[in-house]
C-alpha cells in the first residue's frame, strides 16, 4: 500500500525548523549554547519519586541522555517503565526530584512557573496520544493557538504565513475552518502535529502519538513526523511502547524500571523498517 | 437496591463542596418559603387574637354606622330582640389626657388615648378583662378608671393615681381615679395600648351624649348566629348598623394584609425557582460524570429505575438535609423580618408563629420541589445506554427540550403548591360587607408576573450568543481568554441558560420590585395632591362643628387662603346587582367624605372623568347630589345622573350622581363617595369634620404656617403637611419593599451557589483542554482570567437581561397599580444599576474558587485526564 503522504506534491516547502521561535529568550542557567557532539537535549542523573497513597513510587532511577540536535530519537518501553514520566521532564511539563534537563544550552529542570510556562510557549512543542485539540477553536484557531497565547495576531504577518505553513505541511489547507468534530482521527492529530510545529519549537515531544489511531493513520503520522524530522531539522523526542512506531527513530532508548535500559542505533532510515528493531529487542530479550 | 444506594451516598460526599453548596442552595429558598408561611401564619394569629380580643365571647358586634352611633333607642331595641341573652353596649371615643397643672402645652400634640365606656356587668359577661393590679370597675363606679398596663407604663400611671381627660367642649377635663390596671394592650388593636376604661354613664357624660358605638350580643343557648341576624334585621328599623362576627372581623383585618403576603409568597416562589435551577444544574453535572459508571451499572444489569432512583435518593437526600437547613435558617429569617415590618395596619406582628403545620409544609415543598428538579435528570440518567456510556466521555447535559420540559415540571410543581398554600381570604375584596374597591391583586398577578418569569428564562438561550459578544465586548483587552471563555459559554447553551436563568429570575425581581415601590410611592403622593384641596392637613382625633369657633379662627390667620372641612363616615348604601335574573338589593358600607364643593371649583383637583366640573360641584353644595369615585362606579355600574340610595333608619335618601371623578379621598378601606356638607349633616349623621385641608396665599406659606400651626394645637388639631403625610405613607411601604428587595436578593445569592457549581464543571470538563493550553504556553494567571471572564460575561448578559425583565414586569406592575394616575414609567435607574452590578459581582465572586482550581492544576494530570 502507497504511503498517502507520497503522493503529496510539494512537501515541506516551507522551512520550519531552521527560522527561529517566535521569540527567544533566557530562562534558567545558561550552560553553553553548542556542546561539541551537538547535543540539544541533555538529561542528567534524573530521579522522580511520587507519593502513592502512604509509599514512594521511583519513577526514574538516575536517567541520563543526550539528544543531538535534528535527532529522531524514542523512548521505548511497557506500561509503567517511566517513559512518559521521563518526557514530561525533558518537556519542562514536571519538575525532576534530583538531577537537572539543559535544553538548547539552558537549564530548565528547576524554573519557576512562570519561566516553565514561556519554555513550553518558545522552544518546546507537544503533541499527545488523545490529540487535545480545543474543540471550541476551528483548525486554524487550534493550530495558532501559540501565536494567540503569546498575544500575536495570528491572522497577519509571519504568524499567518508559518500556520500556512505547516498546515501545507500536515496537507490540512482548506480545512482551516473545520472544527475537531468536523475531522477524522488522523486529521486531528496532524492538527496536533501542526501546532506543536508551527512556533519551530528547538524539540518536540510526542507521547503516544499513534495510540489512539488505527494502523494506517498510525503509520501517517509517524511518517509526517520522520519527514519533519528528516526534511526541515526537527528535533523529536517519541514516546511509545510500539515497535513500528519506534523504528521511525534514528536511535530508540530502551526505558525500563526506571532507567535506560538500552540503547539501540538504527540511523536515518528511508524504509524505517521495524525489523532490525524487533530483532535486536529480542535478542535483549524484550 | 441496599448496596446501589450506597453508591448514592458515596457520589454526594465525593463532591463535598458541590453537595454542601447545593444543599445551602436550597435551605436558603426553603428559609425564604418557610419566613414567608412563619409570617402569613403570624398574621392569621396575629388577626385572630386581635378579632377575639375585640370581640371575645360575643356572637355578634352591632355597630353604628353614623358617626353620631346608636341612641338609647336603638340599644334598647336590641337589647330585647328575641335570642339575645346578653347585650353589652359600649362606647369608644378618641381624647387627650388632659395638661396638668403646671405643665404648658407645646406645639406636639400628645398620642391619644382611647376612652371606652362600658357595663361593667355585661361587658364581663362576654370580654375577659384580666387585671394585673387593682380591682375591676363597678356598675357605680362614676368617677374611676382602668387604665391598660402599656399606658400605665408609658404614662407612669399607678392604681390609686388620678387620670385626668379632656371631654366636650362643654364638659372640659375630668378626673379620674385609676383603680385597676389591665393586662397588656387591652382589646382595641387600633388603640394601640393607649386605652382606658370608664363606665358607660362616665364616659357618655364625658363626651356629652347618650348614645354607644357597639353593642355586643350573647345569643341564648340554643339561638343560631343566622337566627340572632334574622332577628336584628327584622327589629332594628331606625338606624344604620353594620353587623360583624368574629371571622367578619378577622377577614377584614387579613385583607388589609393580603397584598403584602402574596408579595411575600411571590418572593419565595422566585427564590424557590432559583433553588430548583441549582438542583438541577447540580444533578446534571453528576448524571454527566458518573455516565461512564452508570454505563457500567447498566452493562451489569441495573435497571434504569433504579438508576433513576440512584439519582433521586441523592436528591432526596440533599433535599431533605436542605430543607430542614432551610427551616431552622428560616425561623430566623422570619424574627428579622416581621420584627423589621414591625405591624400591619392595626395588628402588632411581634414574634414569629412556628406553627407545625408551617414547618411540615417547609419541609415538604422543599423536598418535593428537589425531587420535582431532579426528575429531568434521573430521567436521563436512566435513559444512559450501557454501549455509548463506556465509549464515551462525560455526556452532554440538558438539550433544550429536556430544558424546557424540566421548566415546566418545576412550575407546575411550584404553581401547585402555591395553590395549596395560598392563604384563604388573601385577595378576595377587601372586606365583609363592602364593595371591594382596593387594589388587591390576587394569586393571579403573581402567578402572571411567575409566569413571566419563566418565558424569560426560556429565551436566554437564545440571547446568550448575540449578547455574550456584546458583553464580552469590554474584556477584549484580554483577547485570547476572552475569546476562550466565550466559547467556553457556548459550549453548552442549555447548560449556560440554566446558569444564566437563575441569576435573571433574582435580578427581574429585585428591578420589579424596586421600580413598583417607587410607583407606590408616587401613587401615595399623586392621591392626596389630586383630592386633597390644600397643602396642609389639620387632623382631629374627634369631628369639629364647621360651624365651631376654631373654623373661623384659622381662616382668619394671616396668610390663609381658604379653610376645607372634610368629615369622614360610613353610609348604607343600597347596592342593587343582578342574581339569577332577579333584581337583589343589599346594604353595605360605603365610606363617604363630606366635602366643601366651592373649595375644589378653581384649583383643578379632582380629575372629573363623567359630568360637568362646576356644575357638580355646585350640586354638592346645594345638596341632594353625589360626587363618585371611578373605582365605585365601574364596580356598581353607575353613571352620572343616576341615583344613589342609602338605608338610613326608617327613610331611604337619596342622592343624584352630579359627576363620577378618577380618584377620590382615600377613607380607611377604600375611596370615598363625596357628598355636601347640608346631607352629610342631615341625612348621615355626621357632626364634624375630621379634618381641614390649608390653602395659603401664594407666597404666604412661610410666614403663615407657624401662626396656622400654633391656632391648631391649641384647638387639639395636628398639622401635618401634605408632603409629610405621603412621605410617612412612602416610608412604612418602603419598609416593606426593602424587605421584599432583601429576601429576592436571596435569589440571586442562590443563583451565585449554582454559578460556584456551573463554573467549576466547566473546570472539570476541560481539564484536558486546560492542561494543553498550559502546555502550550498559557500562563496559570490566563487560565484564572479566562474562567474569571467566563464568568464575568454570563453575570453581564444575566443581569442585563434580569433587569430588562425586571423592568417590563416592573411595567406590567405598575399598570395595574397605576389606578389610572398616568404616571410615566420612571424606573429608579441607580437601583437598577446595583442591581445589575449585584448580579455580575455574585457571578464573578462565583467563579473564583473554580478559577483558583483551574491555575493550579497540574499539566501532567490535566493532560493524563480523560
Amino acid at each position: 500500500m502507497a504511503s498517502p503522504s507520497s503522493e503529496r506534491p510539494s512537501d515541506y516547502t516551507c522551512d520550519v525548523a531552521t527560522q527561529p521561535p517566535i521569540s527567544s529568550s533566557s530562562f534558567g542557567r545558561s550552560v553553553g549554547q553548542t556542546r561539541a557532539d551537538g547535543a540539544i537535549l541533555e538529561a542528567r542523573n534524573l530521579t522522580k519519586r511520587y507519593r502513592l497513597g502512604n509509599r514512594d513510587v521511583e519513577a526514574l532511577r538516575g536517567v541520563s541522555l543526550r539528544v543531538r540536535r535534528g535527532e529522531f530519537v524514542a523512548l521505548m518501553g511497557p506500561s509503567g517503565s517511566g517513559k512518559s514520566t521521563l518526557l514530561q521532564l525533558l518537556g519542562g511539563l514536571d519538575r525532576p526530584t534530583d538531577g537537572e534537563v539543559v535544553l538548547d544550552g539552558e537549564v530548565i529542570s528547576h524554573l519557576s512557573d512562570a519561566q516553565a510556562t514561556r519554555l513550553r510557549r518558545e522552544k518546546t512543542g507537544f503533541v499527545f496520544q488523545f490529540f487535545n485539540l480545543i474543540p471550541l477553536l476551528d483548525v486554524y484557531e487550534n493550530v495558532a493557538l501559540p501565536f494567540t497565547i503569546a498575544g500575536v495576531d495570528p491572522r497577519h504577518g509571519e504568524a499567518a504565513a508559518r500556520i500556512h505553513g505547516v498546515l501545507e505541511l500536515v496537507d490540512l489547507l482548506g480545512r482551516e475552518r473545520n472544527r475537531p468534530d468536523q475531522l477524522s482521527a488522523g486529521e486531528q492529530q496532524r492538527v496536533a502535529l501542526a501546532r506543536a510545529l508551527v512556533g519551530r519549537p528547538a524539540i518536540l515531544l510526542a507521547d503516544e502519538p499513534t495510540g489512539n489511531l488505527d494502523y494506517a493513520t498510525g503509520g501517517e503520522i509517524l511518517d509526517e513526523l520522520w519527514r519533519s524530522c528528516d526534511k526541515l531539522g526537527q528535533t523529536i523526542v517519541l514516546v511509545t511502547h510500539d515497535a513500528r512506531a519506534a523504528a521511525h527513530a534514528d536511535r530508540v532508548l530502551v526505558v525500563g524500571d526506571g532507567r535506560i535500559r538500552d540503547e539501540i542505533e538504527l540511523g536515518r532510515r528511508e524504509n524505517r523498517d521495524a525489523r532490525p528493531l524487533i530483532d535486536r529487542l529480542s535478542q535483549l530479550g524484550l | 437496591m441496599r448496596r446501589l444506594s450506597s453508591l448514592a451516598w458515596r457520589s454526594l460526599a465525593a463532591r463535598k463542596m458541590r453537595s454542601f453548596l447545593t444543599m445551602v442552595g436550597i435551605a436558603l429558598g426553603v428559609a425564604v418559603l418557610f419566613a414567608s408561611l412563619s409570617a402569613g401564619a403570624t398574621m392569621d394569629a396575629a388577626v385572630d387574637r386581635a378579632a377575639a380580643d375585640e370581640l371575645g365571647r360575643s356572637d355578634l358586634r352591632v355597630q353604628a354606622l353614623e358617626e353620631q352611633g346608636l341612641n338609647p333607642a336603638t340599644v334598647d331595641v336590641i337589647s330585647r330582640v328575641p335570642g339575645v341573652s346578653v347585650a353589652a353596649p359600649a362606647l369608644d371615643r378618641e381624647t387627650y389626657l388632659s395638661v396638668g397643672a403646671g405643665q404648658t402645652a407645646s406645639m406636639q400634640l400628645p398620642p391619644p388615648v382611647t376612652v371606652l365606656g362600658i357595663d361593667p356587668v355585661r361587658e364581663t359577661q362576654l370580654h375577659d378583662m384580666p387585671l394585673s393590679a387593682g380591682r375591676a370597675l363597678g356598675a357605680g363606679d362614676l368617677r374611676s378608671a382602668i387604665v391598660t398596663q402599656t399606658l400605665a407604663e408609658q404614662e407612669h400611671l399607678g392604681v390609686g393615681d388620678s387620670v385626668s381627660l379632656d371631654g366636650a367642649a362643654a364638659v372640659g377635663p375630668q378626673a379620674y381615679d385609676v383603680v385597676g390596671i389591665v393586662m397588656g394592650n387591652g382589646p382595641l388593636p387600633e388603640a394601640d395600648g393607649r386605652l382606658v376604661f370608664l363606665t358607660l354613664p362616665s364616659a357618655q357624660t364625658l363626651f356629652g351624649t347618650d348614645s354607644v358605638t357597639r353593642v355586643d350580643l350573647g345569643a341564648v343557648p340554643g339561638t343560631s348566629v343566622e337566627e340572632l341576624i334574622g332577628q336584628l334585621e327584622a327589629s332594628i328599623k331606625s338606624q344604620p348598623y353594620l353587623l360583624s362576627r368574629t371571622e367578619d372581623l378577622a377577614a377584614s383585618l387579613r385583607s388589609e394584609m393580603a397584598d403584602f403576603r402574596s408579595a411575600l409568597l411571590l418572593v419565595a416562589a422566585v427564590v424557590l425557582f432559583a433553588g430548583a435551577f441549582l438542583i438541577f444544574n447540580t444533578l446534571s453535572m453528576t448524571v454527566a460524570e458518573l455516565t461512564r459508571e452508570v454505563g457500567l451499572l447498566r452493562a451489569a444489569g441495573t435497571t434504569r429505575s433504579q438508576v433513576m432512583g440512584l439519582v433521586m435518593l441523592q436528591a432526596l437526600a440533599l433535599g431533605v438535609a436542605g430543607s430542614v437547613a432551610g427551616v431552622v435558617a428560616g425561623i430566623g429569617l422570619a424574627v428579622a423580618a416581621l420584627s423589621w415590618v414591625g405591624s400591619s395596619g392595626p395588628v402588632s406582628l411581634a414574634g414569629p408563629s412556628l406553627s407545625s403545620g408551617s414547618i411540615v409544609m417547609a419541609l415538604l415543598i422543599g423536598t418535593v420541589l428537589t425531587l420535582a428538579a431532579s426528575l429531568e435528570p434521573a430521567w436521563r440518567a436512566g435513559r444512559i445506554p450501557p454501549v455509548e456510556a463506556l465509549r464515551r466521555g462525560p455526556a452532554g447535559l440538558a438539550a433544550g427540550a429536556a430544558r424546557l420540559r424540566w421548566l415546566v415540571i418545576v412550575f407546575v410543581v411550584l404553581a401547585l403548591a402555591a395553590l395549596a398554600i395560598w392563604p384563604s381570604g388573601v385577595g378576595e375584596g377587601s372586606g365583609a360587607g363592602s364593595l371591594g374597591t382596593g387594589a388587591s391583586s390576587g394569586m393571579w398577578g403573581p402567578l402572571a408576573v411567575y409566569g413571566l418569569l419563566l418565558v424569560s428564562v426560556l429565551l436566554v438561550p437564545r440571547l446568550i450568543g448575540p449578547l455574550g459578544r456584546v458583553a464580552g465586548f469590554p474584556l477584549r483587552i484580554f483577547r485570547n481568554e476572552e475569546r476562550l471563555a466565550r466559547s467556553s459559554l457556548s459550549r453548552d447553551r442549555s447548560r449556560t441558560a440554566l446558569t444564566a436563568g437563575a441569576l435573571v429570575v433574582g435580578v427581574a425581581m429585585v428591578v420589579a420590585l424596586g421600580t413598583a415601590a417607587e410607583d407606590v410611592r408616587k401613587i401615595g403622593s399623586s392621591w392626596l395632591t389630586e383630592t386633597i384641596p390644600g397643602s396642609e392637613l389639620l387632623t382631629s382625633i374627634r369631628p369639629v362643628s364647621t360651624t365651631d369657633q376654631v373654623v373661623a379662627d384659622l381662616a382668619g390667620t394671616p396668610g390663609v387662603k381658604s379653610v376645607s372641612p372634610i368629615g369622614l363616615f360610613g353610609t348604607p348604601y343600597v347596592f342593587v346587582s343582578q342574581t339569577d335574573g332577579r333584581t337583589v338589593k343589599s346594604v353595605v358600607r360605603q365610606e363617604a367624605a363630606a366635602v366643601v364643593g366651592s373649595d375644589y371649583l378653581n384649583d383643578g383637583r379632582l380629575n372629573f372623568v363623567q359630568g360637568a366640573r362646576a356644575t357638580a360641584l355646585a350640586a354638592l353644595d346645594a345638596g341632594g347630589s353625589v360626587i363618585v369615585p371611578r373605582s365605585l362606579a365601574d364596580t356598581a355600574g353607575i353613571h352620572v345622573g343616576d341615583t344613589m340610595e342609602f338605608a338610613t333608619g326608617t327613610a331611604v335618601t337619596q342622592l343624584t350622581v352630579a359627576g363620577i371623578v378618577a380618584h377620590s379621598i382615600p377613607a380607611e378601606s377604600q375611596e370615598a363617595i363625596l357628598v355636601g356638607w347640608s346631607d352629610a349633616t342631615a341625612d348621615f349623621g355626621a357632626t364634624g369634620a375630621d379634618f381641614f385641608a390649608i390653602r395659603y396665599d401664594a407666597g404666604q406659606e412661610a410666614t403663615a404656617r407657624p401662626n396656622l400651626d400654633a391656632t391648631a394645637v391649641s384647638y387639639a388639631l395636628e398639622p401635618n403637611q401634605l408632603e409629610r403625610v405621603s412621605g410617612t405613607v412612602g416610608d412604612a411601604l418602603d419598609r416593606i419593599f426593602k424587605l421584599l428587595d432583601a429576601l429576592a436578593l436571596i435569589a440571586v445569592l442562590i443563583a451565585g451557589l449554582g454559578m460556584v457549581n456551573t463554573f467549576s464543571m466547566s473546570v472539570l470538563e476541560r481539564v484536558r483542554e486546560i492542561g494543553v493550553l498550559r502546555a502550550t504556553g498559557m500562563t496559570s494567571r490566563q487560565v484564572w482570567s479566562m474562567v474569571v471572564i467566563e464568568a464575568a460575561v454570563l453575570g453581564i448578559v444575566g443581569a442585563f437581561i434580569g433587569a430588562a425583565v425586571g423592568l417590563v414586569v416592573g411595567a406590567v406592575l405598575v399598570a395595574w397599580s397605576s389606578q389610572g394616575f398616568g404616571l410615566a414609567f420612571d424606573p429608579p435607574w441607580l437601583s437598577i444599576a446595583l442591581a445589575v452590578c449585584f448580579g455580575v459581582i455574585i457571578s464573578i465572586a462565583a467563579s473564583i474558587y473554580p478559577a483558583g482550581l483551574a491555575s493550579r492544576l497540574s499539566i501532567v494530570k490535566a493532560l493524563q485526564h480523560e
